[in-house]
Parts: structure tokens; C-alpha cells; sequence
């Protein structure tokens, strides 16, 4: 099965990966293959991102009418069910349809997670683990090894700097923030408001302790997480909700000017 | 509300540091000494960080360790930094073989310091460094220059070591003063340096051979660059350098030319130091091949197939070419056509050196034992765990 894995997704992207480095100037060859791969990976996925955006801004705006079944029948479990069941089926929507194309983006996710702390290859039992990968194109082996400075940062070490856990931390608050929406019930609302703080609160504390390498393609994937949202989902969410209320005033008195 | 807040912010905080502090994001570095024999005593680095010295006759007689005569363990260890699951000294890894002169052991760490002990000083368990013993320490401070993976090399009263700082040292041996330091050649130099009169090979991770002078450091004329990185230490024999390249060749380089002398193309990296005899180069290489090349002209001899890559450098004997593989086999070939003599079979990769004497080899194997066998009759005489309190 690792063989497999191995042999479909992961030496590929390993050894994409390692071949874009190549091509790009030394200095900055590893930092920018991360860049590049991580915006191409993320395009490659977008009919599935744009499902997934589709899926749950649905299910959003599906929520007054859960909310209001939740009191009607918040005792009756099964009944409850049912019903939501009902609504979910007259608007044609899948309630774990969200799920799919971010379960199947999963191991693309891991391949490239993957390939990244592999080229990285910090320790000499790394560098040997990494030659069983590698194909024999002159391109790939010419490239090792990778030069893993960029910018400020060492890519096979962790950023002590702080500078990208803030940053990673941030990105990530700010894309959970546009995608949360609040609750009435007030057990969710606190709940999603832990969530909101420590998933940025966590990924912060990683930036601290993984090759900053890995933290840099998180932030990279998640800039693009919120460009995408921004453009695709209609702004920026619940993160401003009354400006994005206002604007769509705007829009509509402007509509009837 | 805020309490529970809180509550859950330190769990979530103990599941990030457990996930990045003990689970971590790449393989933990192990090291993998090899084993070097000197008097009688072997000298090898344990994967929980100890330089210990053997006394085979002792190990196959079973006697308790350590026995009298000679043996004695030295644990290694550094204060961990920051947040950590685990204890706060933590054991060094160790990649490089011991170096041993009369009473003196030196070696270099992953953790970027050089030790050099004294056998009678490790013996009776004194207090490190004993000065008077002539031990120390390089950098004598709280200080640490970058890992260093190859051994130390002495000539003339001095240590050579490489670091990955991309710098040569050369250290007092006596007393561990620095004499000189080079200026950073290229990348990291995960090497083991050649000295031979007066005269300081070195092999790059950027491509390079550079000759620095023994007295100073400094670079001499003479440097070659070839195409890709070089992946193995340097050898010198009969004037000319070979080392394994990242391209998957073997270079042969002669002194003082710019032009190569040839390169042999193998299945991947040649990893291993290569070792050389009557104008035969014997390179292993991370297909898992043993290649027996003409040295003047670099045509193929023979090759053995041993189905799993080969990190540690060969050895020889008179007639015996003896090659360790990582699925743990050992093999004894003839010399003269790579036939197969002999295996035997252990149940832990192999990687560091190994080390021949009077017609045993001896093998520090990845489960952190050290092996006597006879692989010319097929058998393991003993083992040894290196896991002593």
C-alpha cells in the first residue's frame, strides 16, 4: 500500500517538486518551488474547491430554517432529523456534500506535505531516504541538494523569529472567521468561537516547531484560501458581516437608482 | 465560558507541542558510527549517543561490561533546549567513527562539538574534560559549531573535522586550541577530509574538490568542480580522488587536473567512502550494488548484487571484499570476481563502517548492538548491546 502511495502521488511530487527547484535561481530555488507548487496544486483543485464553497455557502444559507426546526423539534431527536432531512432534500442539497471534495483534496494535501519535508532532507538518515525517491532524471539529481534558505528563514529549520507563526496564525483566523457563521444556539456560538481561536492558536504553535518550510506552504495555501473565498464566496464573509451587509445596500440602492 | 476557554486552549496547546515536539516532522536523526579497532580495543559511537571501547576477548568470553581491560563507556549527552517531552539532557547522535591515537579518542557530534577522551581517564570515570588527561572540548564554551557528520582525522598533532558550517577545523590536539578554520566552503560538509602532506581534500555538497593547506586553511591553486553535489567523502589513492556524486556517478579525479579522469555511472548515489587495492576501486552504491572498477581507466570489473543500498563503505582483507547492505546482510566476496563467498544475515540495517580484524569483522548495526562475525565461515560469534546503564 506505502508502495503505492509512493509510487501514484508522493514520488511524483517529490520529484516535481525537486525539478521546479531547479529551474528557479539558487538563492531562493526551494522557498519558490514551495510557492509555485502549492498555487498550481491549489488550481488543479479548483473545480472541487468551488464545489466545496458551493456545498456549504447552501448549507448557510440554509441555517434560519435548521435553526427554526431546532426549536420546534429540539426534543425530538429523530423527528428533528427527519425534518431537516425533508428541508435538505427539497433544496436539492446533500448535507456531507461539503465533505467530498475536501476529503478527496486530502491526500493531495499529504502528498504534498510529504514531498516538501522529504526534499528538505535535514538529516543524513533524510538525504538517504530521500535517494530511494528520486527518478534518475539528470534534472532532479543535479538539483540536491536543495538550497534551503529564503528570505529570512531556513527551511529545514523552525522560524524562531515568530514572524511566520504570526502570520500563519493570522491567515488562519482570518480565513475560519470569514467561513464561521454565528449561531443562535449559544452552546455552538462558544463552541465556534473555540474553535475560531485555537485552530490559529495551534497552527501557530507548529510554525514554531516544523521546518518553517511546511509553515510556508500553509500560508500560501491559506492566502489563497481567502482570495478564493473573497472573490469566489461574495467578500469577505462573516468576518464583516454589517460591510458586507452595507455594501449589498449599496449595490441594491444603486440597483434601483 | 472562560474557564472552559481556557481549558481547552491547553489542551490544544499540549496536543500541538506533543504532535511537533515528540512526533515531529521528520526522521529523528540516529546516527550511525562505524567501528574502528586500535590495540586491540574496538571504538565505536552507540545511537544513544555513548563512545564506548570493546575488548572483544572480554565480549567473547561474556564477561560483564565493563571488564578490566580496556573497556568503558562514555555517555554524551547535551541539555535540551526549549520545550521538550523528553528529558532535559538528552543524548547526542553520532555519525562519525571514533579516531583513536595511543590514549586519545576523538570524535565529532551531530550536535557540533568535538571531544577528545582519554581512555584511562573514561575508564575511572572521571569527571569531563580531565585537562591533566589531556580531554577537552571544542568550543570549550556553552558553544556549539553546526553538526558534524564525518570523522575527525589526525595528522601531524592536529584534528581535521568538517562541520556543517561548510568550514574545515583544525584543533590542537593536545589541549583543543583552534589552529585555523577555513572560510565556508559552499554547503554543509557532511564529510570525513583526506590529509596527506600537508595538504587538507575536501568534497562539497555544491560540487566542488577543494585542497586547503594543512598549516593555515588557506585554499591552494588546485579546486575541481564537477556538475552536481558530491554525496561520499573523498578517497585518495595513487594521486587521484575519488568520491560519489548526487548525479549517480563515481568520479575519479587526479591531483592538480581540471579535467576528470572518468566517471563510472551507477544505479544511484555512491554514499559510501569507496576503498581501493592493487588498482581496484570497490564502490558501493544506494542500488545496492558493489562495483569493482579499474582504476586508471574506469571500466567495470565485476559488480555483486546486494539487493538492498549500501551506506557503509566496504572493507577489505587479503582476498575478502566484505560489504554490508541496509536489510542487515553481510557479504564476503572474492576479490578477484565479486563471487560470493559467504553472508551472513542480521535482523537491522547496516550503516556505518565496518571494521576488520585478524579475519572478523566488526559491525555496529541500527539496533544499537555491536556484531563479531566470521563471515567468511558463514557465522556470528557474538553480539553485544550497546544499551549499557
Amino acid at each position: 500500500m506505502a508502495n503505492l502511495w509512493n509510487l501514484i502521488i508522493l514520488d511524483p511530487m517529490l520529484n516535481g517538486l525537486i525539478a521546479l527547484s531547479s529551474l528557479l535561481p539558487k538563492a531562493v530555488e526551494f522557498g519558490l518551488a514551495i510557492i509555485i507548487l502549492t498555487v498550481v496544486v491549489r488550481l488543479i483543485l479548483t473545480p472541487l474547491t468551488l464545489r466545496q464553497l458551493k456545498s456549504t455557502k447552501a448549507m448557510q444559507s440554509m441555517q434560519p430554517k435548521i435553526q427554526e426546526l431546532q426549536k420546534k423539534y429540539g426534543k425530538n431527536k429523530q423527528k428533528l432529523q427527519q425534518e431537516m432531512m425533508k428541508v435538505y432534500k427539497e433544496a436539492g442539497v446533500n448535507p456531507i456534500g461539503c465533505m467530498w471534495p475536501m476529503l478527496i483534496q486530502f491526500p493531495i494535501w499529504i502528498a504534498l506535505y510529504q514531498s516538501i519535508m522529504k526534499a528538505l532532507a535535514t538529516t543524513p538518515e533524510n538525504l538517504l531516504d530521500l535517494s530511494q525517491h528520486l527518478y534518475s532524471w539528470q534534472i532532479v539529481n543535479q538539483a540536491l541538494p536543495l538550497n534551503s534558505h529564503f528570505l529570512w528563514l531556513d527551511l529545514g529549520q523552525p522560524d524562531h523569529t515568530l514572524i511566520l507563526a504570526i502570520l500563519v496564525g493570522g491567515t488562519t483566523w482570518v480565513q475560519q472567521k470569514m467561513t464561521t457563521a454565528p449561531s443562535v444556539d449559544p452552546r455552538q456560538q462558544s463552541m465556534s468561537s473555540m474553535m475560531l481561536l485555537m485552530m490559529p492558536f495551534m497552527f501557530g504553535m507548529f510554525c514554531l516547531m516544523f521546518p518553517s518550510g511546511l509553515p510556508l506552504f500553509w500560508l500560501v495555501s491559506t492566502v489563497i484560501g481567502i482570495a478564493t473565498q473573497y472573490f469566489i464566496g461574495g467578500g469577505w464573509g462573516y468576518l464583516r458581516p454589517s460591510s458586507t451587509k452595507q455594501s449589498a445596500l449599496g449595490r441594491g440602492s444603486k440597483r434601483a437608482l | 465560558m472562560r474557564i472552559k476557554i481556557l481549558i481547552s486552549l491547553g489542551i490544544f496547546c499540549f496536543l500541538a507541542l506533543s504532535a511537533g515536539g515528540c512526533v515531529g516532522g521528520q526522521q529523528k536523526p540516529l546516527g550511525f558510527s562505524g567501528v574502528i579497532s586500535y590495540d586491540g580495543i574496538l571504538y565505536l559511537g552507540s545511537t544513544d549517543g555513548k563512545i564506548v571501547a570493546v575488548n572483544p576477548s572480554a565480549r567473547n568470553q561474556e564477561m560483564s561490561f565493563p571488564s578490566s581491560d580496556g573497556e568503558w563507556s562514555f555517555a554524551i549527552t547535551i541539555s535540551s533546549k526549549g520545550i521538550s517531552c523528553g528529558p532535559s539532557s538528552v543524548p547526542v547522535s553520532i555519525y562519525g567513527t571514533p579516531t583513536v591515537v595511543g590514549e586519545s579518542v576523538c570524535i565529532g557530534t551531530y550536535n557540533g562539538k568535538v571531544l577528545m577522551m582519554s581512555s584511562s581517564a573514561r575508564s575511572q570515570n572521571l569527571p569531563f574534560p580531565r585537562t591533566r588527561s589531556g580531554e577537552w572540548a571544542y568550543p570549550r564554551t556553552e558553544d556549539i559549531i553546526e553538526p558534524i557528520v564525518g570523522s575527525p582525522v589526525v595528522a601531524d598533532d592536529t584534528v581535521y573535522v568538517c562541520s556543517s558550517d561548510g568550514r574545515v577545523y583544525a584543533l590542537d590536539m593536545t589541549y583543543g586550541d583552534e589552529k585555523w578554520k577555513s572560510d565556508p566552503l559552499g554547503d554543509k560538509l557532511w564529510i570525513t577530509p583526506v590529509v596527506e602532506e600537508e595538504t587538507v581534500y575536501v568534497s562539497t555538497f555544491d560540487g566542488h574538490i577543494y585542497a586547503l593547506s594543512a598549516k593555515d586553511g588557506s585554499l591552494l591553486p588546485w579546486a575541481f568542480k564537477a556538475e552536481a553535489g558530491f554525496a561520499s567523502s573523498p578517497m585518495l589513492y595513487e594521486n587521484t580522488i575519488f568520491a560519489g556524486s548526487f548525479d549517480r556517478n563515481l568520479y575519479a579525479v587526479k591531483i592538480g587536473d581540471n579535467e576528470l579522469l572518468w566517471k563510472f555511472p551507477g544505479g544511484n548515489w555512491f554514499w559510501a567512502t569507496p576503498v581501493a587495492k592493487d588498482g581496484v576501486v570497490y564502490a558501493g552504491c544506494l542500488d545496492g550494488k558493489v562495483y569493482a572498477i579499474d582504476s586508471k581507466t574506469g571500466n567495470e570489473l565485476w559488480e555483486f548484487d546486494a539487493g538492498s543500498p549500501i551506506v557503509s563503505s566496504p572493507a577489505l582483507t587479503d582476498d575478502l571484499l566484505v560489504v554490508a547492505c541496509d536489510s542487515g546482510e553481510v557479504y564476503a566476496l572474492d576479490i578477484f570476481n565479486g563471487k560470493l563467498i559467504n553472508g551472513v544475515s542480521i535482523d537491522a540495517p547496516i550503516r556505518g563502517s565496518l571494521c576488520i580484524q585478524e579475519g572478523i569483522v566488526y559491525i555496529r548495526a541500527q539496533d544499537n548492538c555491536l556484531y563479531a562475525m566470521d563471515v567468511g565461515k558463514g557465522k556470528i560469534n557474538w553480539r553485544f548491546p550497546l544499551t549499557i546503564k
